[in-house]
């Protein structure tokens, strides 16, 4: 063990990265995300673009977030856990936590409906049902159900004009049902008879108002977790009396954020992500998510600790051995993804029941099936190797090109999970791809997106102190030994 | 009148705390001592760094077992299910690429075998079981298991001098110190 480290050793008001050094990498990542948005909002309003794009934000989007949810995820854990040994890393994982309320702007394009219906199907069958269509210049439009037929051929040159006209035609059988003196839901005539009863049976939990008041539940709630534990922690750093106060309210508070961050991680995935398939069921994805969240910022949190390292902060208070669990916790969530998608997969694939076995055989057709092969050994057996040894995990030339890589093979994983969509909802099953390059879009929509990330992120850390320079365990994080 | 022939084992010095052990402990490593141990009644934080230890080499080991099971859990399954009597179930194929239908049972192997490396090796390398310890000669290492800290110097080390490795453990704080003999 190297010097003890002590009080005396400390600067009394604590450490705070030079604007200088933050300056240049905000003032880039606010121009890329400037043009990236300008070029997004391009790419979302021509019709050639528009529908593939949606999936490149989608997954950009659940990408970014997923950081920020782990960030959150670690913060609530390390209170709730009551640990000692991450004092001086906590803000950094707060600050990365916090970025999670400002991704609400970028899920901003997902409120828009004609995204929304080149994404979800089920809303798009809602919107018909509710007699509901998006025109050519993506206006929502109402029409009773006398004009119905009307406005369908008005909207000729919607996309989806055939699906809508198919249920209107079957939601005024519906109607007559009615006549005859029993109410029937709108949902019911459309979905039951129309082999989409699983949406029927389902809307109570997937409808339009529902899913907007969770989207927002979501970052409210979440936001405001992440928001007290922050605000509690900061409020340490100036308080000239720091007493142990704030320490237990935090950790009392912790327990309630616990499982509102395991519902909002859920959920996220489930809205999100899963929705693309009305039609899917497991019960694993919430967990699947979150197992790729708290590898990704686990990644991130390290990258970030070695480059304000080597920028001269945290020095005296992080050694080899934050590293060193760290790396621990990485590998663990490694094996973590491993244990919960494998077990996804196996249960889909020995029942082999038609509904759930969708998702595989989508993902295991010609080209995706690279993808999904290649997850098994370089996103898990590679990775787990790799971390075995300590001093790989101690060693900063070692364990950052890992981080990298984690987080490349867990866009990968992402991109597996969400893309694959694109191509059979909008070739309506017909083809594997679309036929423009939407690749293109795809890495368009990551370099916005992540710009967007990078600057909040250094936001936040530029406008904290590097570590909780008054929480009354600081030296007993500074001198761990593991 | 029988005669039996003692053997040195080594000197063993008590030491008052935790804390006392670690500095003494300290201390002997300084001096260049390779056979010797400490012992307390329960695990004292950064006592293998006093102790100048060097890390186990039985992850190697199990990394080694661990591996082993993986390939006997992937062969008992393959060489069964594929090759010699192929399992066709829900008419699902059987090939190279149904492994993921093994991986329960390779996983299984793998945690099998490295536990028993684990156990094995670390018996082995600890040399137990073994049926008695020279330092139970002593009348007052029975105290480590309730209050008692001490260091035990080996005579085999090659350090070790009578008078030198004495004065030794006196300056680093060990008290009682005892001539350990062993019967042979």
């Amino acid at each position: 063990m190297a010097h003890h480290v002590t009080s005396k050793d400390l600067p009394l008001h604590g450490e705070k990265v030079k604007s200088s050094d933050l300056a240049l990498p905000k003032l880039i990542s606010l121009i890329v995300f400037a043009i990236g948005a300008v070029i997004s909002i391009i790419l979302f309003s021509l019709d050639s673009t528009s529908d593939g794009y949606s999936y490149s934000w989608l997954f950009a989007f659940m990408f970014f977030i997923s950081i920020t949810l782990g960030g959150c995820f670690w913060v609530t854990l390390h209170n709730v856990t009551n640990s000692g040994w991450g004092v001086s890393v906590r803000r950094l994982m707060e600050n990365l936590g916090f970025v999670f309320p400002f991704m609400a702007v970028i899920a901003i394009p997902l409120m828009v409906p004609s995204v929304q219906n080149d994404l979800y199907e089920w809303m798009q069958h809602h919107r018909d049902v509710n007699h509901e269509y998006v025109d050519e210049n993506g206006e929502v439009h109402y029409s009773d159900r006398e004009n119905a037929k009307a406005a369908a051929k008005e909207a000729a040159g919607v996309e989806y004009h055939k699906d809508y006209l198919q249920i209107q035609t079957l939601d005024e059988a519906g109607v007559a049902k009615a006549d005859h003196g029993a109410y029937s839901s709108p949902y019911k005539g459309a979905f039951k008879s129309d082999h989409k009863s699983l949406l029927y049976y389902k809307a109570w939990y997937m409808n339009l108002p529902f899913w907007l008041a969770r989207v927002i539940g979501f970052f409210v709630l979440l936001g405001l977790g992440i928001w007290i534990q922050r605000k509690l922690s900061t409020d340490q750093d100036t308080d000239p009396k720091p007493t142990c106060e704030r320490l237990i309210k935090t950790r009392q508070l912790s327990c309630l954020i616990m499982p509102i961050f395991a519902v909002v991680a859920t959920f996220i995935a489930l809205d999100f992500m899963m929705a693309l398939d009305y039609k899917w069921f497991s019960t694993m994805y919430g967990v699947y998510f979150f197992a790729g969240c708290a590898i990704n910022s686990m990644a991130v949190l390290i990258l970030t600790l070695t480059w304000l390292r080597s920028k001269g902060y945290l020095k005296i208070v992080t050694s080899k051995e934050h590293y060193h669990i760290m790396g621990k916790l990485l590998h663990a969530f490694v094996i973590f993804w491993a244990y919960v998608s494998f077990s996804q997969f196996m249960l889909i694939w020995y029942a082999n029941i038609t509904e759930e076995t969708t998702y595989f055989i989508l993902r295991n057709t010609d080209e995706w099936w690279y993808g999904s092969i290649s997850l098994t050994f370089l996103h898990f057996a590679l990775p787990f190797a790799l971390l075995l040894p300590h001093y790989v995990k101690k060693t900063v030339i070692f364990i950052v090109p890992i981080c990298v890589y984690m987080l490349i093979m867990h866009a990968v994983d992402l991109y597996i999970a969400v893309i694959p969509e694109r191509g059979v909802s909008l070739t309506h099953g017909k083809e594997l791809f679309v036929s423009h390059p939407a690749y293109l879009g795809d890495i368009v929509a990551f370099i916005t997106v992540g710009a967007f990330f990078v600057y909040v992120f250094l936001r936040n850390i530029g406008n904290t102190n590097t570590y909780p320079n008054r929480d009354p365990r600081l030296l007993e994080s500074a001198n761990l030994h593991n | 009148m029988s005669t039996s022939v003692k053997r040195v084992y080594g000197y063993l010095a008590e030491f008052e705390s935790a804390s006392a052990l670690y500095k003494g402990a300290e201390k002997v490593r300084d001096a260049g001592f390779k056979k010797w141990d400490c012992y307390s009644s329960y695990p004292i934080h950064g006592m293998d760094d006093a102790m100048g230890m060097r890390r186990s080499i039985l992850p190697y080991f199990v990394f080694f077992g661990g591996s082993t099971g993986l390939l006997t859990g992937f062969s008992l399954a393959y060489i069964t299910q594929v090759v010699i009597y192929p399992t066709v179930v829900q008419a699902k194929p059987a090939n190279i690429f149904t492994t993921s239908a093994f991986f329960p049972i390779m996983f299984e192997l793998t945690i099998l075998f490295s536990g028993f490396t684990v156990l094995f090796c670390l018996l082995g390398l600890m040399g137990l079981p073994r049926l008695n310890h020279p330092l139970f000669a002593s009348r007052q290492f029975h105290r480590t298991t309730d209050d008692g800290f001490f260091i035990a110097v080996e005579a085999r080390d090659p350090n070790f001098s009578p008078e030198d490795t004495k004065a030794l453990l006196e300056e680093a704080g060990g008290t009682n110190i005892e001539l350990v003999e062993e019967e042979d």
